[in-house]
Order: C-alpha cells, then sequence, then structure tokens
C-alpha cells in the first residue's frame, strides 16, 4: 500500500470558514398565517411552539424548523403584504460561533440586518440575502435550543415529530437575474465557503440551475440551486428570491404517496412527472412549493 | 442610424433633471449617465426623482461617482462602507447596473495592492445581492491607481465576476497612456466607457487638470482629440468590447446653451462614432436581416 492516496477526483479539502454545519430553520413571511401554516402541516410539519410576543409560529418535522411569521411589522412594505402570497423570507445557518460568522461576513461586506429582538429576546445576527431576504447565524443549536428563548411550546404538542418517510433538508432553489449565476457563486463562496458543482452534476427531476454545495460535512451538507431566467422567455422576470425548499428523502415514492395520503397534489405533466429520482408539488398559495429529491442520508 | 450605444452625461446640461432627460430622449437617445447629485438635488426629493428617471424610458448607462473608497481604516473606513451602501441603494433603485468608482486620491489611502484589493472585493461584495457591477476607474490624480493598466491589475487581483474596469479617455489621454496596453483588457469586464475631446492643445499639467479638464470638454469629434477618440473606439471594438460609450464633457458654455442645441451637438458626435468611426450602418457579414413584413395597402 502506498503512504499517499492520491485526490484523482479534485474534490481537494473544502474549507468550512464558518464551521457551517446545516440549516437550522427557514422562515417564511405571509398574512395568511392560518393557510399557510395547514399547507406545511400537509407536508408533515407539525405546530410545536409560539412565540412569546410576536404572531410567529413554529413549526417541526424530524431535524427540520419551519418558522412562519406573520408579525406586522416584518410584513410592512413587502410583496407578502401586498400579495398575499407568502415567500421564504429567511434562512437561518448552524455555525460554530454565530458572532463570529457575522463579524467576518461584515468585514468582507454583507449587509448586515438590523437587530429588533425584544427585551430579553434572543439576537440572532444576520445579513442580507436575495431579493430582501435574510441569513441567520445561529451557533445554539445543540444543548440549548434558540427556541426555548423567545417560544413557548404548545401544550400537548410532541416537541420532536419523526419526520414522513425519513425527510430532511436538501437545499433552497434560488432565482436569481440574468447573467448573475457567477455574482451568486461568488457571494455564497466567499462568505460561507460553498463550492459549484460541475454543470452536468443533477439531483431530483428539475434539470435546470447551477448548483452549489455547503461546505458541511456529511449528514448535514445541503445545497443551493441558483436558477436564472429562461432566454427564450419573453416574459420579463429578473426578481431575485429564495423559491422554495428541496427535502431530500430515501425513498421519493414513499414521501409522495404519504403526502398525496395528506392531499398534497404532485406535479405530472409531459416534462415533469413522479419519480424514484424526485417528484415537485403544485404550486400552494401562488408561491409555495416543495421539492422532493432523492437523497439516501439519514 | 443606430445611436443605442451611445449616451450624455446629465453634466453637459443646464436645467431641471426632467427637461434634460426629455431633451436627450427626444433627440433619439437611449440611454444616460447620472450623478447621486442629480436625484439627491431634485427639488422634490430622491423619490420623484428615481420615478422621473424610470418614466424617462432612458436606460441607465451608470451612477456616479464612488470616490476615495480604497485603502481606508477604521472610521474612515466604515464612512465610506457607509457612503458606498448608499450609492449602490440608490443604483439599484434606478435600474441601473453600473456604480462607477474613482480610485482613490485620499492621502489616507493605504497604498500597498493588498489592502486596495481587499477593499475592491468588500466594495463588489456589496453590490453583488443589489445586482449592481462596479466599474473602477483610474484617476488621474490618483494616490496609487493613476493609470488604467494598474486599475486592471488590481481588479485582476480581486478576481470578483462584478467588479471591472471604467475607461475614461480624458483621463486615458491626460496621463499619457498608451493605447496598447488596452489589448491586456478582457473586453467582458470592461463596465463603462466615458469619452470626451477636448479644446487644449495640450493636455493640461497634473495640477491644473481639475479645474480644466471640468470646464472644457467637448463631445468628441469636436475637439482637437478626434483622431485619438476613433483610435480608442476602434481599439475598444477590436478587442470585443460591446458595451456603452457614455459622453462625460463637462463645459461651462454648453451650460448656457438651450439644451436642444447641447443635445443635437452630442447626437452629431453619436452619430460619426457610429457611422464614421465604427461603421456601424454596414451590415456585418452574415448578420441576421428580418425582411420587413408586407404593406397592408
Amino acid at each position: 500500500m502506498p503512504d499517499t492516496v492520491f485526490d484523482r477526483e479534485a474534490i481537494g479539502n473544502v474549507p468550512n470558514p464558518l464551521g457551517l454545519n446545516g440549516i437550522e430553520y427557514i422562515e417564511y413571511i405571509t398574512n395568511q398565517p392560518q393557510a399557510l401554516g395547514q399547507v406545511i402541516e400537509k407536508i408533515g410539519f407539525k405546530p410545536v411552539a409560539r412565540h412569546r410576543s410576536r404572531e410567529v409560529m413554529l413549526y417541526r418535522q424530524g431535524d427540520m424548523n419551519i418558522v412562519v411569521n406573520a408579525h406586522a411589522g416584518v410584513l410592512r412594505g413587502t410583496a407578502a403584504a401586498d400579495a398575499g402570497a407568502p415567500r421564504i423570507s429567511a434562512l437561518a445557518l448552524r455555525v460554530s460561533d454565530a458572532r463570529a460568522a457575522y463579524e467576518r461576513a461584515l468585514e468582507l461586506g454583507a449587509w448586515d440586518v438590523p437587530m429588533h429582538a425584544q427585551v430579553m429576546e434572543l439576537n440572532i445576527p444576520g445579513i442580507h440575502g436575495p431579493g430582501g431576504a435574510h441569513i441567520y447565524f445561529v451557533d445554539r443549536y445543540r444543548d440549548f435550543s434558540i427556541y426555548s428563548v423567545d417560544f413557548l411550546p404548545i401544550p400537548g404538542a410532541d416537541a420532536h415529530p419523526a419526520a414522513v418517510a425519513g425527510m430532511h433538508y436538501f437545499g433552497i432553489v434560488q432565482y436569481i437575474g440574468s447573467e448573475r449565476t457567477d455574482d451568486w457563486v461568488d457571494f455564497y463562496g466567499r462568505l460561507f465557503g460553498f463550492v459549484r458543482l460541475p454543470e452536468d452534476t443533477r439531483f431530483g427531476i428539475l434539470p435546470k440551475g447551477t448548483l452549489l454545495q455547503s461546505p458541511c460535512a456529511g449528514a448535514s451538507r445541503f445545497y443551493l440551486q441558483l436558477i436564472e431566467p429562461d432566454p427564450t422567455t419573453v416574459i420579463y422576470d429578473e426578481q431575485e428570491l429564495f423559491q422554495r425548499i428541496g427535502l431530500g428523502t430515501p425513498d421519493v415514492r414513499a414521501a409522495v404517496a404519504a403526502l398525496r395520503r395528506q392531499g398534497v397534489d404532485f406535479v405530472e405533466s409531459d416534462k415533469l412527472h413522479v419519480t424514484e429520482r424526485g417528484a415537485i408539488t403544485r404550486n400552494l398559495m401562488h408561491s409555495v412549493v416543495f421539492e422532493l429529491v432523492h437523497d439516501p442520508r439519514h | 442610424m443606430k445611436i443605442d450605444e451611445f449616451g450624455m452625461d446629465t453634466v453637459s446640461l443646464a436645467g431641471p433633471l426632467q427637461s434634460r432627460l426629455r431633451t436627450m430622449k427626444a433627440a433619439g437617445f437611449s440611454q444616460v449617465m447620472l450623478s447621486a447629485r442629480d436625484l439627491v438635488g431634485h427639488p422634490q426629493g430622491l423619490q420623484e426623482a428615481i420615478d422621473l428617471v424610470r418614466a424617462s424610458e432612458l436606460r441607465v448607462t451608470g451612477f456616479r461617482a464612488l470616490r476615495d473608497f480604497e485603502g481606508l481604516t477604521g472610521t474612515l473606513h466604515a464612512y465610506k462602507v457607509d457612503i458606498a451602501k448608499s450609492m449602490i441603494e440608490m443604483c439599484a433603485a434606478l435600474g441601473c447596473k453600473v456604480l462607477l468608482a474613482c480610485s482613490s486620491t485620499s492621502r489616507q489611502a493605504a497604498t500597498d495592492s493588498e489592502s486596495l484589493v481587499r477593499d475592491l472585493r468588500k466594495l463588489a461584495l456589496l453590490a453583488i445581492p443589489h445586482g449592481v457591477r462596479v466599474a473602477y476607474e483610474a484617476l488621474p490624480s490618483g494616490r496609487t491607481v493613476d493609470r488604467y493598466a494598474r486599475a486592471w491589475d488590481l481588479i485582476g487581483a480581486a478576481d470578483c465576476p462584478n467588479l471591472g474596469i471604467g475607461l475614461n479617455s480624458s483621463q486615458i489621454f491626460a496621463s499619457g497612456e498608451s493605447l496598447e496596453d488596452l489589448e491586456l483588457l478582457d473586453p467582458l469586464r470592461v463596465f463603462l466607457v466615458q469619452l470626451s475631446d477636448f479644446m487644449w492643445q495640450e493636455p493640461p499639467a497634473l495640477e491644473e487638470r481639475g479645474a480644466t479638464a471640468e470646464a472644457f470638454r467637448v463631445f468628441p469629434g469636436e475637439g482637437i482629440n478626434s483622431e485619438g477618440l476613433a483610435q480608442l473606439v476602434m481599439s475598444l471594438d477590436r478587442l470585443g468590447y460591446r458595451g456603452d460609450y457614455s459622453f462625460d464633457v463637462a463645459n461651462d458654455d454648453y451650460l448656457q446653451l438651450p439644451l436642444p442645441t447641447v443635445v443635437e451637438r452630442a447626437r452629431r458626435s453619436a452619430v460619426w462614432l457610429a457611422e464614421d468611426v465604427l461603421q456601424r450602418s454596414v451590415p456585418l457579414p452574415g448578420a441576421l436581416r428580418l425582411r420587413e413584413p408586407p404593406s397592408q395597402a
């Protein structure tokens, strides 16, 4: 046996400057929290806690948290307030030191999110992401939960409901403007250590976009998929936003069957349909879509 | 005849923003270079000014100018970051994709490449979420970066997708730089080209540059450096540059002439560049031409 095994696939040591370790929660804002709550419950999430001072609910399944924020202050002047369509407003990342991550990001040129915690509430440091969405840094996720400070458990609710068909966060799809792929690859690469995967890498059933892989190891690894407007379409659409959540599952068909029983519709068309590689839900409440991706982890 | 590649700068015209935009549009221009002062100094305020620009149907070539950003430390740096953020926000609100950043002339600024590159990267990253690109331009009076080749070195070292170079003909000719170095540039990283001619026999000496350059520039083809400008534009075209050209013409005389008179001079200049210099009216070999639909008459 030779002492050195060469890195034939040029994977290299992926640096993880923030000690990134997966997604802590994803936040939606909406002025229809009940309707959105029902949609999220159909996907298998259960309401587990309520914010002490604001109209904010925490939903959970397995290791995934979704926060539904209907607090009036965050809705003012947003698209959600205008159209009533919910949108993904924040992505909270697990890091080894939230303060250090935040300061490093600002040093490199990120825009800070002004803190607005009330007395005795947790200050979660954050920066601006795409289209007014925020990216937060959370370091207390192992033996202490951020939710135990600001949230009250819902009486009688199971605080740790199991995930449907082993579902876990696979990633987020981000819509970006034309010719903006390089910009966002640079943004996520420099700030968080994401690496761009080769153009022919594909997960799930949707063929478009550029994939970025988080620097986290093993089960906490997740992906961002950047999608530019289709150059052949005549519609002017340069909007940038977190468009949908990708859920990984070791068994897509089992997950689809379970969610169908809850009343979730999946896209079945000439181009797209449910396969063992993946599936995508029909649009719920005009703007809420979930994508299932085959991923044997968990 | 097509003058779409060329645009005026509001600095060439006197009067209210609305009249300046309207006159340019009426003369057939499709783009305009704006300064932050045009917006902030608007009598009805910033938002009204932004609305006016958006309603004018003129595309905003670029937004100027962030100055003395790079090389500072401590509170000065923090202050400049705040200024940059405001400029980026205004730029994005206009739907403008290019922010002009001029090389620092500050004596407080560091001169080592490492500091300058670090700050340019930071500026580029600040601009990414807003969809803004940074055109970094060398001023002849720059403390460290006083010629475009030097600006290009730093841009290459910073290696950010939304950081490119801004070229200004008067600065290139004033610093006596060779046009040959243009061949070193990547045309996709040239984010802005500003053109102006001058009336002086010689480019003014360094200490006079500020005042003179600001007051007596003329549109390309009107002055004594037409040949140099033609060479510059043709070099960029050969390089593969297909972006915008903006007329960076500040002239006290033009500020006391009726707007249509000045705009007509600019239009003649654009036609000269498009037809005589770049020969844009000649169809490119193999270029797709759509047949006109038969008339219904």
